[in-house]
């Protein structure tokens, strides 16, 4: 101790002329690192240290912070790529700048945002290496080629941001321009790969299989290979997609409402209409890919399945049923709003199909929020016959909640499908035809899905997972792949009555792009806790126990408290990411170096604008 | 006050807060954080109220030599080593399960003899049975039988004794392993665990 203590005054004298605040700055890291060294120090006289703590925070709650924000962080910069690729390619395909524009401003997010999201990870390595060495050694023991491998993934996307971002301007004609889409999808190609590679440590810790000898490539491998590392893959990817999404939404709600002129309003409110679309464009097949991942962990360890639906943390699903509902709303929402404000004239006509769904979406929700058990007083259960409610009771059980968010789906599809034929006249001959084909194949559709969900009371559990609920969500992907290209073939020759006019949407719009980004953070943080709890008291599945004073899950309440927490914090950290990939172009625009002719990139009026507008000025 | 109370507390007080934001004040920015801290509190409320269960582990087990008594003990304690560190259930079932990747060990206490399953445990790869198939498609992650004996699992001994102690008192077969079999620490192990991996690979049938 006095040697260390000597260490820290020779420390201090060498950074004395590095000002005050680099001093502060080491004795509040200090602080926070000293408890836990003593700590490990008591370990080592009985063996090997197994875990280490520290004073106040706990290291399992400091943990769960930084890795949720680094979870977070990481399904930002895996989805920004996307989302700005998609725009990317849809300027390319279609001449139209604006989606170009757009796609560049957010890369331009990308390089802070990425390095934020690696610092975040290199503070979570450090904290488990330090508060969990025993594991860490298990896990490196098992996955350390892969290690290897996620390291140089990290160098080869890292070239290929700086290509993509550096050579966006230099990369715009011809042949150029499609070699940087081919970087857009290479960028793509390794960020996939970078959420694939420690989801399978992840994975593994929760569905771990039998590791026998071989190399140590052979037990990666046999150790990545686990029964939920792809659908967890499937999962993920679809989820960043939407993240990106909404949270391109949330910005362009905030910049919306805090717009000082037209064309920051015409702008912005394009924007949210653009972060909306591919939001929901991901959220529609993402039930699908969360089914089947359920479905693997009960094939897997029925056990984890009936903790995680029937045991302890069967209430949190009735939060994440409320979460999903209010996300279909708001984004449901946002869409009747766009029809009413920006194509004049088409409320009156759009007005009862929107109260129709409205309707549909609330009960569908009741429903699905309708827990299995109710917690009521012995007299009351007495009263009911038992804690299942005769009537509610009925609407507690996995059929009908895979009925009723399948519907929803269907009904958000509609949605979409409303908002995109509005204020167009199909001029094709043929349709009449395809409209009463569309109307036809959703009716079925519906009816289908009700009836295999009524019916699946009457089969035993196997076949309704295994055909009944499978056959419910192939019928509604099969509604979706027709209608979808029948609409855009409908929309090809059909010609514009209303032209949308952009910049009119009333201030709740911004609140409501804001709410789904809040809802899909939240559900992620939500869904982070229910994986992780569903491990009990296993920092590896039935392999290694968990043996520190944390080995116990904390119930929902508290652990939402600290969801929420996070879900600020990772809102903060993105504003402030924004704040920053923006103050530059600000200065700009402030002093005028852009002149009137070209304004320069993340200016609003650059990246949008609507082409009525465009077209009149 | 209860824990839960003081978060509900908590929870109001941040709406509470985002409420008089939203209020009172202009700046966009600090009103949309105003509506960002109401929903998250609202979801921190609505958490609160739902039943709080918190999962806490069951009491470790540890295998003391000096708890044994009986080979019933040995057997109790196998049992949870089935389950727990020995990680057999990772790929066995005791019974017909859906989930199993590997034999259903119901019975085979009875239809194995002790050394057969020792070896089994500790030279996986000695003999391999012909006649184990899965009913149906096969198994997506095939599982390879590891050294029970060797890490990362690690069996010592008296583990393996033990849970082949379980395995015949699960089958309704009389336990064969006796107390004296079990290594005390301290003394000179009375027959050490050996896994002979030049054993010559032999193919069986099971009858």
């Amino acid at each position: 101790m006095q040697q260390r203590g000597g260490s820290i005054q020779r420390i201090f004298q060498a950074i004395d002329g590095h000002g005050g605040w680099l001093t502060g700055l080491l004795l509040v890291a200090g602080s926070l690192i000293l408890p836990s060294i003593g700590i490990a120090a008591e370990g080592t006289t009985a063996g090997p240290t197994e875990y280490r703590d520290i004073p106040y925070v706990g290291s399992r709650n400091l943990v769960w912070v930084v890795a949720q924000l680094h979870l977070l962080l990481a399904g930002f910069v895996l989805g920004v790529p996307i989302f700005a690729w998609l725009c990317e390619i849809v300027a390319w395909k279609s001449g139209e700048k604006r989606y170009d524009k757009l796609a560049k401003e957010f890369t331009k997010l990308l390089t802070s945002a990425y390095a934020t999201t690696a610092l975040f990870g290199g503070i979570l390595l450090f904290l488990l290496i330090a508060f969990y060495p025993k594991l860490m050694n298990y896990l490196t023991d098992i996955f350390f080629p892969s290690f290897l491998v996620y390291c140089l993934l990290f160098l080869l996307e890292t070239a290929t941001l700086y290509l993509y971002w550096y050579g966006w301007d230099a990369m715009q004609d011809g042949g150029k321009k499609t070699f940087h889409v081919f970087l857009g999808l290479l960028l793509n190609f390794f960020a996939f790969f970078i959420m694939v590679v420690p989801n399978a440590w992840a994975t593994f810790q929760a569905s771990p299989v039998v590791i026998s000898e071989g190399t140590a490539i052979e037990r990666a491998w046999a150790a990545t290979w686990n029964p939920t590392w792809w659908p967890v893959n499937i999962h993920r990817l679809i989820a960043n997609v939407v993240l990106g999404g909404y949270i391109c939404g949330a910005y362009a709600g905030i910049r919306y409402l805090s717009a000082r002129n037209t064309e920051e309003r015409d702008h912005y409110d394009w924007m949210g209409y653009v972060g909306n679309f591919i939001g929901v464009f991901g959220l529609l097949p993402l039930p699908f890919a969360g089914y089947w991942l359920m479905r693997e962990i009960y094939q897997y360890n029925q056990q984890m399945g009936i903790t995680l639906m029937g045991g302890f943390l069967s209430w949190l699903f009735i939060l994440q049923a409320m979460l999903i509902g209010v996300l279909f709303l708001g984004s449901n929402y946002y869409f009747w709003l766009g029809i009413t404000y920006r194509i004049p004239g088409s409320e009156m006509k759009y007005r009862r199909p929107m109260l129709s769904m409205l309707v549909i979406l609330l009960l569908c929700l009741a429903v699905w929020m309708t827990p299995h058990s109710l917690v009521a007083s012995l007299e009351e259960a007495r009263k009911m016959g038992g804690t299942h409610h005769p009537l509610l009771g009925v609407f507690g059980v996995m059929s009908a909640k895979m009925t009723v968010a399948n519907l929803m789906i269907l009904v958000t599809f509609m949605s979409f499908i409303m908002y995109w034929r509005a204020g167009k006249a199909e001029t094709a001959g043929w349709g009449k035809v395809a409209r009463a084909l569309m109307s036809g194949v959703l009716v079925l559709a519906s009816i289908a899905v009700v009836i295999l969900g009524v019916w699946g009371y009457f089969v035993p559990a196997i076949i309704r997972i295994n055909y009944f609920s499978t056959s419910q969500v192939l019928i509604v992907i099969f509604v979706m792949l027709t209608i979808t290209p029948l609409t855009a073939l409908l929309l090809k020759s059909a010609k514009t009555t209303t032209e949308m006019v952009w910049g009119r949407m009333p201030p709740r719009a911004g609140y409501s792009l804001v709410l789904n980004a809040v809802m899909v953070i939240l559900l992620m943080t939500l869904m982070g806790y229910a994986r992780s709890s569903s491990r009990v008291h296993w920092h590896i599945y039935g392999v290694m126990r968990d043996s520190s004073p944390y080995a116990f899950s904390p119930a929902l309440g508290s652990a939402a408290v600290l969801m929420a927490l996070n879900t600020f914090f990772f809102c903060m950290l993105v504003a402030f990411i924004f704040w920053v990939a923006t103050m530059g172009d600000k200065a700009k625009a402030t002093h005028g170096g852009s002149g009137k002719g070209e304004l320069p990139h993340g200016i609003p009026a650059m990246a949008g604008g609507a082409p009525a507008r465009e077209g009149k000025q | 006050m209860s824990e839960v109370a003081q978060l509900q507390l908590i929870g109001l007080s941040i709406v509470g807060s985002g409420i008089l934001i939203l209020l009172f004040i202009k700046a966009q920015f600090v009103r949309v954080i105003g509506f960002v801290a109401i929903v998250l509190g609202l979801f921190s409320l609505t958490a609160l109220s739902v039943p709080q269960m918190a999962s806490l582990p069951p009491a470790e087990e540890k295998f003391d030599i000096a708890t044994v008594k009986t080979p019933t003990d040995m057997a109790a304690i196998g049992q949870k080593i089935f389950f727990s560190k020995g990680q057999c259930a990772l790929c066995h079932s005791i019974g017909p399960s859906e989930s199993a990747r590997c034999p259903d060990l119901k019975g085979i206490g009875a239809k194995l003899s002790r050394d057969f399953i020792f070896e089994s445990l500790t030279q996986p790869q000695a003999y391999i049975y012909q006649d184990y198939r899965h009913e149906g498609l096969p198994k997506e992650y095939p599982a390879r039988m590891p050294y029970i004996n060797k890490d990362p699992i690690g069996l010592s001994k008296n583990e393996i004794l033990s849970v082949i102690a379980f395995l015949q008192q699960m089958s309704g077969e009389p336990i064969s392993v006796s107390l004296s079999e079990l290594d005390v620490p301290g003394q000179a192990p009375a027959a050490p665990v050996k896994a002979d991996e030049s054993a010559p690979l032999a193919v069986a049938q099971a009858q």
